[in-house]
This record gives structure tokens, C-alpha cells and sequence, in this order.
């Protein structure tokens, strides 16, 4: 069922970008999004595609510039070669005045060699790496990182009482600084990681682990996993009859979790700025408009992809009918207060976004934001 | 007394071991009669699973009917396969072309174009996500044993790697058909020159042995609750690297390097990080070859 | 006439098309994009021919290529960021590091042979693979290393599309051809020796075990260099490049375009680099085209696109040209 549904929403929106009308090429303004539509990380990209055409269509729908925005999409499968090559692919194309994406860090980081070379701007909404947005003046990213997330993170737990933590997180570098932001804070306020262990993504099997966390005893467990590792780890733990208060951060929020492990992702507390259910009418819009195609409510990083391109929506709106990269990276750097469903954005000097936090925990099969 | 938590890191250890042998007791099969690396076994595994999983969504049949179905679906994939990837590769049956590794490398290669298209092509069709299961046919409900916790998936899983691993051993030693297998392992040409259909032999070989990928793929598949397009790919490789440790043609000796491999993996845990323990499960690999050239139960058997 | 066709005539019209037609081209678009295809390209013939010694003109069946391609990006990056050595540095030591660690790995397993040895390097490569990605102190782990320094010879900084091409064209022309004449002479002859018969080759006073370690070794060093190249013309290299998937593309390469022989090779490269992207219009079914035309090419050319000629029919014509017309110099090797 997910299948032929899938495949209609493909058809009808690749439809109209196949055969896009010549008569208004002239005056389109043209962005590019790389991103991993293939592959084994294609859900990921294929979720963000999903959340730029929601924000594409409604802005042209809107009429807020005399032109339309078309957004051309190139498949990098998270590979770094060919996501250089896409880059590449964009500078050529000077119609092209913006780019968004990659997904992972590794491949945002590659293509970014090639943007910074020709002054290009491009804003990804999940690369996570410390020194993606170092690179030059041209990189911004639409993730709250680590240097947020861990110490608000580690603070909720010392509040709790949680003073022994073990910390788990993947192997890449977003997982890195997942463990490294949140331990500082966490033995500033005094308390203690007892252990600190990474794994490759897609691990199948977290019982070994399971089993040399629980020899630790400590209070909490600290995870810097995706979705479906969340889920894979809390089923494990369950069957190993574990309980431990697991704490993650907002790479895990994604209602698969709850699909996935069902009633053992019960009591997962974790950090998020996006809330589906909240009263916010952008929030309200966005979810009704995604469970529209998808069936389901979006997660995080959808979120993130959608805010990410309402911001260079926006930029382009201060600009025109003057888009030039330069005027368009100007814009991005004088975001301010931009109202998205991951909260007001403003980009500060270093061209990190700064988010407002919030806790939600899994009670009932459904994300519960709480106070504790 | 042991510590019960080397004891629970052991348990572990052996249930991944078993669904190692599990994969590579059909791959050590299919390499045995053609001794060509068959690089679709992992797609075998994992297109078994994605045909559980719809059989399960749509019509939500008794456990042992879904295991059944697919091991019936895995047998005619088997014959799909061979068929689609292997015997155009067979039509020069002359001595040179037999050796010729420029032949044996070719259905290597379109075994790997087969497995490229599957994967891809399930990724279109379904999402490169984790399928969502019903929670009721997932077999990781745990059971106590004193101070080690397993789940009945590690029971099942164990039950039909013995049954396959028993089953086979009998089908080979004691049938016509294992031993027109075992001729055509042995030599090719030599069983064709004594009248034993060779093109019949191997598709019978190809069925068990995708049989038996495909049984693997939905059951482990329902252990971990997970299955992705991408999942066969990491039991593949283990499984190829415990044939070799065998040593080619022992089927047993696959299962037991299979089994020592999850529990080095197991146990590594313990010492060092986790995301360093492939290095242990591949350094053991490369200390065995050392001192066993031709693997651990490995037959002097004439060379490949 | 036709010796002179094969031995001559092609390898300057392959030349003639790499430093003047292509660029030509290029420079005519002015596109960034073609650069940076035909750059692949050529990295990754480099990579596909390093592999063809060991693969294709010795036989053996080597899984882990792409870890030593890593090793080399890796030593590149990491002198450059680290210790301020600029490419003239870093690109002779990205092979001798590559091969220095090929040569330490093959003295304990080159006594395998066939499946054996496939599986051992399949072993190796996943090994570095895992040193890369999880040696966080020296490696930065998965952080990667990115590498600010472009190309800089002597003093001269090399920025242009159209320069950096014609450097990599050159160095990897310049690889190419020494690996050509390794694998065209009698050290070829012994190579392929070893892929006929290893036993055989053993007791005609080959010694195989030395053989196969020099072959390992000088293969890893050319996909250092290769690794070097990728490192310099992308400024930053992180473990995911280095992988098993790899590995099994380089493979597919060269058997796409034909074992064993070394222009199969590079056109198996150059298919397999501009086939994904050629497809990029036919959106989320490329990767499936490309599978499928792997496939057929395979179907319909077990031999690959350029198969060498079967050593059968080489020995016929090497028996007839001696029978036939004066024995001369030039008949030794495989041309």
C-alpha cells in the first residue's frame, strides 16, 4: 500500500517538473537541491523532496514574486563523488542562485570545496559537522547542532538526578560531537559518564552493547542514534529486560520510532524544537499538508527541510527581481526571527542558527512534550 | 561461577553466529557446484524477506505458512536466478572455456549486476526505510534462562539452521541428487562425460541453496523487526568470509566458522568498542588463512 | 604495418584525445561539470588500471582495492592539513605509503591463491576501512579531513579548471604508461604466467609468493596516487569513499571492459563514471539502468568490451609470426 501510493505522488509531482512550461523559463528563479534520492540513505532524501515541493507549491501558489521558483533536484546517493559533481553541475547553471542540501555532513562538506570556490550560497538542513559552516562565508546549515543540544540535553538529566550516564552514538561525525558537547557539560554540572561507545549506522544487533551498558549500572542512557537505530536499540533493550531512561536528541524524532518498536519506545525522552501537534498555524499547515501525501505526521528532520527551504524561499523574496548568489547569501545572512515550524530562525555571525529547545517524551505511542 | 554476564555476552554471541550459518550454509551450496562467488545471495536473503513481509501484510497467515511460503518463493527465485545469471555464462562447455577465469569472473559480475538491479529496484519500489511489521509475528519475545535472557527467535533460528544443516547433510550423502551434486562439485566435466544432467543438477543446487537464503532473510528479518533493501549485505559478506574460513566444501565447517565468528564479534564487544569489532571477527579471518591456507575444514581438494 | 597501428598509432590518438580534443572541448563549454566528470574519469582509470595488474594481468581476485586508494587520499590530506607539505610531497608519499602498507599486508597472505586470496584481501580492505573511520586521533574518524591547500607546484598555485585537468591527465597518463610497460614485457609475461597456472609457473622458477607481493605492492602505490589526486581536486576525503562498494566498482570496471586487458580497463573506468551520470534524466531508475547495462554488456560480452585474446590463439600467432617472417625484438611481449 505504501508502495503504489509512493509511486503516485512520485508521478504527479515529477510530472510537472518533466515537462515545465518553456514560456516562463525565462523568468524562474532556479535553486538546486542535492540530496541522497537513491541509495541506502534515499528515505532521508526522499522525505526532504517530499517537504521542498510542500514549501515550493504553496509559495508559488502564493504569488509573492512575479516569477515562479523551480527547484531542480539531483540525486547524490550520499556519495561524495557525485555529489562534487552535482555541485559542479549547479555552479555551471547560472540561472541557479541558491542551493540547498546535502544530507549527510560528509558530501555537504565535499560539494562545499566547490560552492566556496565559486561563491555560491548553500544552506543544508541536517549537515551537522563542527566545521561545515567554517568553510567560508557561503555555507549555512538549518540544524540546531550539538554545541545546543548536548549541554540542554545534559542539563535535563542532571535536573532529573541522573548523575551516572552512559553515552552511546553512531559513528560518523555527527555521533562525535553528540558524545564530546554533551560530556563537557555534563561533568561541569558534576556528573559522570561512565561509558562512551560507538557504532556504525544500521547496526542490527545492540544486545553486546545493551549488555556492557547494564554492567555500568548507570542512570541514564545518552543516544545520539537515527530513527531506526532508536528503534532497533529500544526493542533490544526491552527483550533484554533493561530499564534504563534512555535520552536522545531530535535526529530520533520521527513517529517510525513508535511504528517501528511500538510499545517499547515507550518513555524515550528526547529534545526537539518541532512539534507536530502544536497550535503554531505554520505547524498546523505544514503537518496537514504532509500527511496529505505521506499518511503519516513528519518528523524532525522533514521539518528542518522544509524550514530550510522556506528560508531560501525567503531570501530570494527580499532580492528579486536583483537574485544574484551574492544578494541571495546576503538575505540568508540577515535571516532574522524567521517564523518556521522548527521555531524562529535567526543565522548569527557564524552562520549557525540559534533554536529554542523543547522536551518531548513518548507516552501513550505518541511524542508528549513535558515539563521534566 | 562465571560472571552471568560473559555467560549473556556468549548467548548473544552464538545467536548471531547461528544466523550467520544460516546464510552460509545456502552460499557455501551454490559456491560448491559452480565455484563462482555468488554476490545475489544477499538479495536472495533480502527479496525472501520483502515477499514474507507482503505475505504478512496481506493476508496476515500463521507463522510457519509464511516460513513455508517463502521457502517455496526462495526455491523459485533460485531458478530465476540461475537461470537469469548463470546459465548464459554455461553455453561454452569445452575444457578451456570451464577454466577460463575470464568465464568464471563473468557470472561473478553478472551476479553482482543482478544484485545491483534487485537492490535498486526494491529501494524504488518500496523505500530504502525499515518496512513497518506487525508486532505479532515479530519472534523476540524473551525467555529467562536463569541469568541469560534469549528470545524465541533465537530458538526458531536455531531449530531450522539445524533442520537445513541436517537435512542437507542427508540430502547429500544419501540421495541421488546430493550425489550428482557432490559430482558436479567435484568435476564438472567429469560428471557431465559419466551422464549426470549438469544444467539440472545446478538448478536443483541453486533452489536449495536460495531456498535456504530466502528462509534466512524473513526469519531473521522478523527477529530484528527490520527489513530494508539494504539488509542483506552485511550477513552476505560475513557469510562468504566463513565459507572461506571452512574451507570451500565443507558445509559443516561453514556453520562452525560462522558460529565462531558471531561469538568473536560477541565477545569483542567486551574488550574493546563495538565499532571495532569487525576488526577482531577479519583479523581472525586473516590468522586462519595463515596457518590453514585452505581454510579451517578445508579438503585437500584439487585447486579453483 | 598493423604492429605499428597497435603499438603506436592508438596510444597517440588516445593521448591526442586526452590533451587536445577533450580539453578543447572543456574549455569550449566552459563547464565546471565536465571537468570535474573527466577528472573522475581519469582518477578512477588510474584506480581500474593499478587493478588491472593485479586482477587482471596476475589473476588474482583483489577485494579491498579502495582501501589502499584511501590510504593514499588520506596520507595526501592529512601531510597537507598536518604537517604543510604541498602535492609535490604529498603525491609521491601517498603511494609509498599506500604501498609500504601493501607490502606489510601481502607478506603474511600472498601464499593464498585463488578464492583464498580474494577473501584475504576482501579482509584487509575492510580492516583499513575500519582503522579509517574509527582511528579518531590520527584520522579525525569520520570527521574527515578536509584539506584547504589547493595544488601548488613549485611555488606556482594551480588554479584553474582547465590546469588542474591537464595535470591529472599528465600524471595519470604518466602512471598509466609505466603500468602499461610493467604489464607488456617479460615481468607481464610472468604475470600472466601466474594467472594460467601458478603451479606451473612455480616449477618453471617463477617465484609466485615474490611475484604476487611486488605485483600487490605496485598496484597499491598507483591507487595511492590515484587517492592523492582525488584528495587534491576534491579538498576534502572522509572514510565513506573507501569502502567495499568501492572496491566491487573498480572490479566491475575492469571486468566490464575486459580482463586482462589494460585499455579495457580505462574505457570499463570511463563507462562506469559517465553511464550514472549520463542517466541523471531518467531520474531514481539510473542506478537501475546502470545494473542492467552492466548486465547486458556482461551477457553479450562475456570477455568484456576488450578481452585479451585467449592465451590459446596469442601462442598460435606468436608459433605463426616465428615460422613465418624473421624472428625479430619486437615480438616479445603481449602487444
Amino acid at each position: 500500500m505504501t508502495l503504489t501510493r509512493r509511486h503516485l505522488v512520485a508521478l504527479a509531482l515529477a510530472a510537472p517538473a518533466a515537462f515545465a512550461l518553456p514560456a516562463a523559463a525565462a523568468e524562474t528563479v532556479k535553486l538546486g537541491y542535492q540530496l541522497p534520492l537513491t541509495g541506502n540513505t534515499a528515505q532521508y532524501g526522499q522525505d526532504f523532496k517530499t517537504a521542498a515541493e510542500i514549501a515550493l507549491a504553496r509559495f508559488n501558489a502564493s504569488g509573492r514574486i512575479p516569477a515562479k521558483v523551480e527547484i531542480v533536484f539531483e540525486d547524490s546517493r550520499s556519495d561524495a563523488k557525485e555529489g562534487v559533481t552535482i555541485a559542479r553541475k549547479f555552479v555551471d547553471d547560472e540561472k541557479i542562485v541558491g542551493v540547498l542540501g546535502d544530507f549527510t555532513s560528509g558530501v555537504s562538506m565535499a560539494a562545499a570545496q566547490v560552492y566556496k570556490e565559486a561563491g555560491m550560497p548553500q544552506l543544508s538542513q541536517t549537515a551537522s559537522h563542527p566545521d561545515y559552516t567554517k568553510i567560508s562565508e557561503w555555507q549555512f546549515r538549518n540544524i540546531t547542532t550539538q554545541a545546543g543540544e548536548g549541554p540542554y540535553n545534559a542539563d535535563w538529566m542532571v535536573a532529573k538526578g541522573y548523575k551516572k550516564v552512559a553515552v552511546i552514538a553512531e559513528q560518523t561525525d555527527w555521533g562525535q560531537s553528540v558524545t564530546k558537547y554533551f560530556a563537557d557539560e555534563i561533568a561541569a554540572k558534576g556528573g559522570k559518564v561512565v561509558l562512551t561507545e560507538y557504532f556504525n549506522r544500521g547496526l542490527p544487533d545492540f544486545r553486546s552493547l545493551l549488555t556492557k551498558i547494564q554492567r555500568e549500572k548507570p542512570d541514564a542512557i545518552y543516544t545520539g542514534f537515527f530513527y531506526e537505530d532508536a528503534a532497533n536499540f529500544l526493542k533490544q533493550m526491552k527483550q533484554l529486560g533493561i530499564a534504563i531512561p534512555v535520552y536522545s536528541t531530535s535526529a530520533a524524532h520521527n513517529q517510525k520510532v513508535i511504528e517501528l518498536a511500538g510499545a517499547d519506545a515507550e518513555g524515550l525522552s528526547l529534545t526537539t524544537n518541532f512539534l507536530p501537534n502544536s497550535p503554531k498555524p505554520e505547524v498546523k499547515e505544514f503537518v496537514a499538508e504532509w500527511v496529505k501525501v505521506r499518511g503519516a505526521e513528519p518528523g524532525q528532520f522533514p521539518a528542518q527541510a522544509f524550514d530550510a527551504v522556506n528560508i531560501m524561499l525567503e531570501a530570494v523574496v527580499k532580492t528579486y527581481p536583483k537574485s544574484t548568489r551574492a544578494a541571495i547569501r546576503d538575505a540568508l545572512a540577515a535571516t532574522k526571527d524567521f517564523p518556521g515550524v522548527t521555531g524562529s530562525t535567526t543565522f548569527g555571525a557564524d552562520r549557525e542558527p540559534v533554536k529554542q529547545l523543547s522536551k518531548v517524551r513518548i507516552v501513550g505511542g505518541v511524542f508528549t512534550p513535558v515539563a521534566d | 561461577m562465571i560472571d552471568p554476564y560473559y555467560l549473556q555476552q556468549l548467548a548473544i554471541g552464538l545467536s548471531q553466529g547461528v544466523i550467520y550459518a544460516l546464510m552460509a550454509i545456502g552460499f557455501t551450496l551454490i559456491f560448491g557446484v559452480l565455484n563462482v562467488v555468488n554476490f545475489a545471495h544477499g538479495e536472495v536473503y533480502t527479496v525472501g524477506a520483502f515477499a514474507g513481509l507482503l505475505l504478512i501484510t496481506a493476508f496476515a497467515p500463521p507463522f510457519l505458512v509464511v516460513l513455508f511460503a517463502v521457502l517455496a518463493f526462495g526455491a523459485a527465485l533460485g531458478f530465476g536466478l540461475e537461470r537469469i545469471a548463470f546459465k548464459p555464462f554455461r553455453r561454452f562447455s569445452d575444457e578451456a572455456s570451464l577454466k577460463s577465469r575470464a568465464m568464471r569472473e563473468s557470472t561473478l559480475m553478472s551476479s553482482l549486476a543482478v544484485s545491483i538491479v534487485v537492490r535498486e529496484g526494491l529501494e524504488i519500489g518500496f523505500g530504502s526505510q525499515m518496512q513497518t511489521l506487525p508486532f505479532d509475528y515479530l519472534i523476540n519475545k524473551p525467555i529467562e534462562l536463569g541469568p541469560v535472557t534469549i528470545v524465541t527467535g533465537d530458538v526458531i533460528i536455531f531449530a531450522v539452521a539445524a533442520v537445513m544443516l541436517g537435512g542437507l547433510q542427508y540430502l547429500l550423502k544419501r540421495t541421488r541428487i546430493g550425489l550428482s551434486i557432490r559430482a558436479v562439485s567435484a568435476n564438472p566435466l567429469g560428471a557431465k562425460y559419466v551422464g549426470i544432467d549438469t544444467d539440472r543438477t545446478i538448478i536443483t543446487t541453486f533452489a536449495l541453496g536460495s531456498m535456504m537464503g530466502a528462509g534466512a532473510g524473513i526469519l531473521v528479518g522478523l527477529y530484528y523487526g527490520a527489513i530494508f533493501p539494504a539488509m542483506g549485505f552485511v550477513p552476505g559478506i560475513k557469510a562468504f568470509v566463513a565459507m572461506v574460513m571452512g574451507g570451500l566444501s565443507s558445509i559443516p565447517g561453514a556453520v562452525v566458522c560462522a558460529l565462531l565468528l558471531g561469538l568473536s564479534e560477541g565477545l569483542a564487544t567486551t574488550f574493546i568498542s563495538s565499532n571495532w569489532a569487525d576488526m577482531v571477527a577479519y583479523g581472525f579471518l586473516i590468522v586462519t588463512l595463515i596457518f590453514f591456507p585452505q581454510g579451517l575444514f578445508g579438503a585437500g581438494r584439487e585447486r579453483v | 604495418m598493423s604492429e605499428f597501428v597497435r603499438g603506436r598509432l592508438v596510444p597517440l590518438l588516445v593521448l591526442l584525445v586526452v590533451f587536445a580534443l577533450v580539453p578543447y572541448g572543456l574549455a569550449k563549454f566552459g563547464k565546471g561539470y565536465f571537468f570535474q566528470v573527466a577528472q573522475l574519469v581519469l582518477i578512477y582509470a588510474l584506480l581500474a588500471v593499478s587493478l588491472h595488474l593485479v586482477t587482471g594481468a596476475a589473476g588474482l581476485l583483489h577485494l579491498g582495492h579502495a582501501a589502499f586508494y584511501g590510504v593514499g587520499a588520506y596520507v595526501a590530506a592529512l601531510l597537507g592539513t598536518e604537517m604543510k607539505l604541498g602535492f609535490l610531497w604529498g603525491l609521491p608519499a601517498a603511494g609509498l605509503a599506500a604501498a609500504a602498507l601493501a607490502f606489510v599486508v601481502a607478506l603474511p597472505t600472498m601464499r593464498l591463491v585463488s578464492i583464498y586470496f580474494a577473501v584475504a584481501t576482501l579482509a584487509i580492505g575492510q580492516m583499513i576501512h575500519t582503522v579509517l573511520l574509527n582511528w579518531v586521533a590520527v584520522t579525525k574518524g569520520p570527521n574527515g579531513v578536509m584539506l584547504f591547500s589547493g595544488i601548488t607546484l613549485f611555488g606556482t598555485p594551480v588554479k584553474s579548471p582547465i590546469a588542474i585537468y591537464f595535470l591529472v591527465a599528465g600524471l595519470v597518463a604518466l602512471s598509466i604508461w609505466v603500468l602499461h610497460r610493467l604489464s607488456h614485457s617479460y615481468y607481464g609475461n610472468a604475470l600472466r604466467s601466474l594467472r594460467e597456472d601458478d603451479q606451473c609457473a612455480d616449477a618453471m622458477g617463477v617465484d609466485t609468493v615474490r611475484l604476487k607481493i611486488e605485483v600487490f605492492t605496485v598496484s597499491a602505490f598507483f591507487a595511492g596516487i590515484a587517492g592523492a589526486l582525488w584528495a587534491y581536486t576534491t579538498g576534502y576525503v572522509s572514510p565513506g569513499d573507501f569502502g567495499f562498494n568501492t572496491s566491487i566498482l573498480v572490479l566491475a570496471m575492469i571486468v566490464v571492459g575486459g580482463l586482462g586487458s589494460l585499455p579495457g580497463a580505462i574505457i570499463g573506468a570511463a563507462l562506469l563514471i559517465l553511464l550514472p551520470e549520463v542517466l541523471r534524466g531518467v531520474g531514481d531508475l539510473r542506478n537501475v539502468m546502470v545494473g542492467i547495462v552492466m548486465f547486458v554488456s556482461i551477457l553479450f560480452l562475456p570477455r568484456g568490451l576488450l578481452g585479451e585474446v585467449s592465451a590459446l590463439s596469442l601462442v598460435r600467432r606468436g608459433f605463426g609470426l616465428k615460422w613465418g617472417a624473421a624472428p625479430s625484438d619486437r615480438e616479445v611481449g603481449w602487444r
